[in-house]
């Protein structure tokens, strides 16, 4: 496998803001790929600097083996890309729009012919007559992904490509990026985790402006899990989850209504040694000590600090 | 420079299909058409609002002269700031509203984006000046029976030269300054400049500073040379446009 995307320490700087800082990204030819992190992480300055439309403070960024600041129209003609909050002209209609941006590659117009009516098909668009001034956001998120399909790309690039969908559109969405597996590399980023454990192959998670995991879905999940430590004990399970909230490697701590205990650690062979004791200190009974199973939710949280001690 | 043929073709759309098509237009045509009508009639209408005032005062009568440099005066003055006025966003509208974005990430360079709008603002300039010059010379000829053309298109075309510069310059300046009227306010301490600048005799005469006073003599009929003025003002543009397009390289969207 090749790479449609290489990011090599890449850090992008505003003023004294490190957007990015020292990001080294891959991503292959042919997956679809899941860009996660939390609002302000750096997703979108990524894909500004991905696009050229924003220059890198130092490392190297290649995009279809091609170094980013070398990118001419003969490798733009190759990418599809779909901004966060994509800009139109409001006197257009989608069909002229999508017509307008099919001259934009020179397509033929027999080809664009077809391509248009298919694409605003499965944006939904068809029979609207109305100028895309007067459509809704969701309408105009619909018809930013259409028109980043227009050149049948090679590499697709969408900033919050769901994020203003409703679950029917969503659904539509995801269901044509699953569509192009293997033979279009989409590279997404998003905040919404169930699009991205539904579609994505590989996902990388973003936190103020580092990279601080990238794997395949399954193994990022099973490395974490391996964090997680599931306790059931018979009373005192408050008390208990005071107790373990303390220790140094508790990363966080959850006590349902049943005695269970959701321990999620840093460092796993001191849980091992230490929680034994501490339910002995309580002199409460054990039911079960077992390790979690964790979800991509529960891992980005962890990852970017989103828990509660 | 794929699609520089494309987004030409959309800015045509656009002028043709927004408020674009009613300003500039509108002005022109507005001038054109009772311009003559305005020169013919002026004298009558002072005699009836005014005669007492005026005593044994005598104006002299009205000719196509005066219809011809009330035309270049209305191009000089409201058509001019008029048009920096709504060139000022001509490049910053579409970074603000996003659509700079999406052209920009499409087989289209920054340069063909400037390229395009100016070759297409240029021509529709082009088109309204000599559309409306038509429509002066006609009326002139109707009220007046009287209307010689040199005089009166020489001095258009002259200010034309004069228009597209300023194009130019507010190309330049709208990917300068983001805020439009920001841009507007810097084009008209432009032209305040180049009018203060005509007064000095060499800059008038080999510079395009000669062109805010030019028109209006050409108009006269006076024997002018305007070769200089014109040919700095359009080379002059060329450079505006080409640093416009710099500069737009250089800018992170």
């Amino acid at each position: 496998m090749t790479a449609a995307i290489r990011v090599t320490g890449l850090t992008k700087t505003y003023a004294q803001h490190r957007a990015l800082d020292n990001v080294d990204l891959v991503v292959e030819e042919g997956s679809i790929f899941g860009f996660l992190g939390p609002n302000g992480a750096g997703k979108t300055t990524l894909l500004r600097v991905l696009t050229g439309l924003a220059r890198s403070t130092s490392g190297v960024v290649q995009i279809l083996g091609h170094n980013v600041t070398a990118v001419d129209d003969s490798i733009r003609a190759r990418i599809g890309f779909l901004p966060d909050v994509p800009g139109f002209y409001d006197w257009m209609t989608a069909e002229e729009f999508l017509r307008f941006v099919g001259r934009l590659f020179a397509i033929d117009r027999r080809t664009l012919d077809e391509r248009v009516h298919m694409l605003l098909d499965l944006a939904g668009l068809t029979d609207v007559r109305t100028t895309i001034g007067g459509f809704s956001r969701g309408m105009k998120q619909r018809l930013g992904v259409a028109q980043a399909l227009i050149n049948a790309p090679q590499l697709l690039l969408l900033d919050e490509p769901t994020s203003a969908l409703d679950p029917m559109g969503r659904r539509d969405v995801l269901d044509m990026l699953t569509s192009l597996r293997g033979r279009t590399t989409v590279f997404f980023s998003t905040h919404i985790l169930a699009d991205v454990e539904r579609v994505c192959d590989t996902v990388a998670i973003l936190d103020h402006g580092r990279v601080v995991a990238q794997g395949p879905i399954d193994e990022l999940t099973s490395r974490y899990a391996e964090r997680k430590v599931i306790l059931e004990v018979t009373d005192a399970a408050g008390q208990l989850g005071q107790d373990i909230a303390r220790e140094p490697w508790a990363a966080s701590v959850a006590v349902g209504p049943t005695g269970v205990i959701e321990i999620t650690v840093s460092d796993m062979d001191a849980a091992r040694r230490t929680i034994p004791a501490l339910i002995a200190g309580r002199n409460t009974g054990l039911r079960r000590m077992e390790a979690g199973e964790m979800g991509l939710e529960e891992v980005f949280v962890s990852l970017v600090g989103g828990g509660t001690k | 420079m794929i699609g520089f043929a494309a987004f030409a073709q959309k800015e045509i759309l656009e002028i043709v299909r927004t408020w674009r098509v009613w300003v500039l237009p509108g002005i022109l045509l507005f001038f054109a058409l009772t311009g003559p009508i305005m020169a013919r009639f002026t004298l009558e209408i002072i005699h009836a609002l005014a005669s007492e005032q005026l005593g044994n005062f005598t104006l002299p009568d009205p000719s196509y002269v005066d219809a011809y440099t009330g035309w270049i005066k209305n191009l000089s003055q409201t058509a001019l700031f008029a048009l920096i006025i709504v060139y000022g966003s001509i490049v910053s509208s579409e970074r603000r509203s996003g659509t700079a974005i999406l052209v920009l990430t499409k087989p289209v360079s920054r340069g063909s984006f400037i390229l395009a709008k100016a070759t297409v603002h240029s021509a529709f300039l082009a088109v309204l000046v000599v559309i409306g010059t038509a429509v002066t010379w006609g009326l002139t000829a109707v009220v007046f029976e009287e209307a010689p053309g040199p005089a009166l298109w020489s001095a258009a075309l002259a200010w034309l030269a004069f228009g597209i510069l300023f194009i130019a310059l507010m190309t330049l300046l709208s990917v300068l300054i983001a805020p439009a009227a920001g841009a507007a306010g810097a084009g008209l301490g432009a032209y305040a400049l180049i009018s203060i600048a005509s007064l000095w005799t060499p800059l008038g005469r080999w510079s395009p500073a000669g062109l805010t006073t030019i028109p209006t003599s050409l108009a006269l009929g006076e024997p002018v040379d305007a070769f200089w003025p014109v040919c700095t003002a359009l080379l002059l543009a060329a450079a505006l446009f080409a640093l416009a397009a710099a500069a737009f390289q250089r800018n992170e969207l």
